[in-house]
C-alpha cells in the first residue's frame, strides 16, 4: 500500500493539473468575506427572508433535477441523497422520497429560498436570499422534489 | 434567544480579562456565527478530546498503523485526520525533493549574502528546531510572523528579492526550514499576549459565516457540522494538528501548498472573496490553527 499511493500520485499528477486550471474565478464581492481591509469585510450578511410562493408552482421537474445536482447551481447533493444523483453527501436528510412526505409546495419553496426561517442555525445555504438560485430555479426544484417518490 | 446567549458568553470571556477583542455589537455589520465550540488553547492538540474525539486514532504512528484498515473506507477514513499519509514518509514522495531544493536555495542565497541566513535564524547559527515555535510575535517587526512571512521578509530586506508567500520558491524554502524541526513538538507561545490576541481574532474568523453559501470554517470543521459527513466526494476532518503538516505536497496537482493556500481553497468552497497568503486575516487563522497543533510534532515533508 505504501508504494502504490506514491505511484498513483506520480501517474495522476500531470493529468489532474490540466483539469484543475479550467475554472474561471467568480465574483463574490456582494457577500461578506473574512478580510479586515477589503470592502466585503464590512458587508452585512443578508437577513433571513420569508418568501411565499406566488401563484401556481408550474415547475419543470427534469430541469429541477439538473439544477439541484449541478455543482455550480444547487449542489444539493453535497448534503442530501436525491433521486438520480451520484456521490451524495450525508449531512442533510435523505430527499429521495420527499414527494411522499406530504409537504406543500409553498412550505418547500419557502424552505429552499431561505432555510434560516425554519432553523436559524441551519447549515443549508439561503439559496433564494443569496441569489444562488432564481425564483424559477426553486420552482423547478420543488417540482423535482415533489416528483421524487 | 440563541444570540443573547452568545453575546452573554462573549461578555463573560471579556470580563475574565482574556485577550479577546470583543467589538461592541453596534460597530459591526450583521453577521451570523456557527455556535462556538469550547476549545481551551492551553490544551493544544489534546483539545481534540471532547471535540472530534478522533485524536486517539491518530495521536502517533502506532495508532495510525493500528487503524490503517480505515484507509480508503469512505465512512471511517476521516477519523485518521490524514495522518495515514505520513506512513509514506520513508517513500520518496516529491515533498522530499522540495526539501532538497529549498536547502539548495537557502545555501545559494546565504552564499550571496550570509545575512540572509542569520535573518532566517534570527541572529543564530542554526535553523534547527526554530520552526516549531512559529507563528510568533516578532517585537522588532511589531507583528505576527509565520515561517513563510519570515522568508519573504528576509529575502526582501537582505537580498532585495521577491520570494512571496504562496509561491513555489517560498514554499520550498519553508518546507526545508520546517523539515529542520521535523519531530519537534509544536510550541506556539500562548503566553505571549500578542499571540493570544491573534488566536482570538482567528478563532472569531473561524466561526463567522461569510460568502454566498453563508458558511463558516466551523460549518465544516466542528462536531455537529458537516465534519465527519460526506460532502459529495470529501469528508471534512478535525482542525486539530493540521498545521503540523504544512506546507504539504499536494499529490493531485503535483505542487507544494502552504496552509494559507489551503485556507484559500476552502474559501473557494465557501464562495467568498479570496484573500492572499500573508493577509492579516489568514495570519490570525494560522495562529488559531497552529495553537490547535501545539504538542504535536512538526510533520514535514508530508503529502495530501
Ligand atoms: C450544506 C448542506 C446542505 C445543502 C448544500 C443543502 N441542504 Fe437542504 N438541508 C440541510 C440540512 C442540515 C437540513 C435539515 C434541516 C436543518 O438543519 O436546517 C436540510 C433540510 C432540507 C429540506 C427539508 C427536509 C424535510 O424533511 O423537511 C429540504 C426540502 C432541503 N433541505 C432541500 C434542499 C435543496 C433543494 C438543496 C439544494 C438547492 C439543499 N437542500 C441543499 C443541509 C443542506
Ligand atoms: C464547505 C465545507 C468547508 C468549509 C466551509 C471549510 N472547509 Fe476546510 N476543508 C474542507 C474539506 C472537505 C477538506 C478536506 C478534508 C479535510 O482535511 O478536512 C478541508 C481541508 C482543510 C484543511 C486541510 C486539512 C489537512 O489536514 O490537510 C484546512 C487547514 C482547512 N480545511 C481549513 C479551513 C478553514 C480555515 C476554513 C475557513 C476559512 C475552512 N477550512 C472552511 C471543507 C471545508
Amino acid at each position: 500500500m505504501k508504494t502504490t499511493s506514491g505511484i498513483v500520485a506520480i501517474l495522476l499528477g500531470p493529468v489532474l493539473v490540466l483539469s484543475a486550471g479550467a475554472q474561471a474565478p467568480a465574483d463574490y464581492s456582494a457577500y461578506p468575506c473574512l478580510s479586515y481591509t477589503l470592502p466585503c469585510g464590512k458587508i452585512a450578511t443578508r437577513k433571513p427572508q420569508t418568501k411565499t410562493l406566488a401563484g401556481a408552482l408550474d415547475g419543470n421537474a427534469e430541469r429541477g433535477r439538473q439544477i439541484a445536482q449541478a455543482r455550480d447551481k444547487g449542489n444539493c447533493l453535497a448534503c442530501h441523497v436525491m433521486k438520480g444523483g451520484a456521490q451524495p453527501g450525508t449531512r442533510g436528510p435523505d430527499l429521495s422520497h420527499y414527494g411522499n412526505a406530504g409537504r406543500s409546495d409553498a412550505e418547500t419553496y419557502t424552505a429552499i429560498h431561505d432555510m434560516r426561517t425554519r432553523n436559524p442555525e441551519t447549515l443549508m445555504p439561503p439559496f433564494g436570499t443569496n441569489e444562488i438560485l432564481s425564483d424559477l430555479d426553486i420552482r423547478d426544484i420543488v417540482a423535482f422534489l415533489q416528483a421524487s417518490k | 434567544m440563541r444570540l443573547n446567549i452568545r453575546t452573554l458568553a462573549l461578555a463573560v470571556v471579556a470580563s475574565l480579562g482574556s485577550a479577546a477583542t470583543v467589538i461592541a455589537a453596534g460597530d459591526e455589520p450583521y453577521r451570523e456565527h456557527y455556535p462556538q465550540a469550547r476549545i481551551d488553547p492551553a490544551r493544544g492538540v489534546n483539545g481534540d478530546i471532547g471535540f472530534s474525539d478522533t485524536l486517539p486514532y491518530w495521536r502517533n504512528e502506532e495508532e495510525v498503523e493500528r487503524n490503517a484498515k480505515w484507509v480508503g473506507d469512505p465512512n471511517e477514513q476521516w477519523k485518521l485526520n490524514w495522518k495515514f499519509m505520513d506512513l509514506d514518509r520513508i517513500d520518496l514522495h516529491p515533498g522530499h525533493l522540495a526539501v532538497d531544493e529549498g536547502e539548495a536555495m537557502v545555501a545559494k542565497f546565504a552564499k550571496r549574502n550570509p545575512a540572509f541566513f542569520s535573518c532566517l535564524a534570527e541572529g543564530g547559527a542554526k535553523l534547527d528546531g526554530l520552526a516549531a515555535a512559529y507563528p510568533k510575535h516578532d517585537a522588532a517587526l511589531g507583528r505576527i510572523v509565520t515561517v513563510e512571512s519570515r522568508i519573504e521578509h528576509c529575502a526582501k530586506t537582505v537580498l532585495n528579492e521577491d520570494i512571496r508567500q504562496g509561491t513555489p520558491p517560498n514554499n520550498k524554502i519553508a518546507v526545508y526550514f520546517k523539515s529542520l524541526s521535523a519531530g519537534t513538538p509544536i510550541r506556539v507561545n500562548i503566553g505571549d499576549g500578542k499571540v493570544m490576541e491573534a488566536y482570538r481574532r482567528g478563532e472569531k474568523l473561524f466561526y463567522v459565516k461569510t460568502g454566498q453559501l453563508n458558511f463558516a470554517c466551523a460549518s465544516c470543521h466542528v462536531p455537529g457540522s458537516i465534519m465527519g459527513h460526506k460532502l459529495r466526494g470529501e469528508t471534512p476532518t478535525t482542525p486539530f494538528a493540521d498545521a503540523a503538516h504544512y506546507p504539504t505536497y499536494r499529490t493531485p496537482v503535483g505542487a507544494l501548498e502552504s496552509i494559507q493556500e489551503r485556507f484559500a481553497r476552502c474559501l473557494g468552497q465557501m464562495r467568498t472573496v479570496q484573500i492572499k497568503p500573508g493577509d492579516p486575516a489568514f495570519v490570525d487563522l494560522e495562529v488559531f490553527m497552529t495553537v490547535l497543533s501545539n504538542g504535536y510534532p512538526v510533520s514535514v515533508p508530508s503529502a495530501r
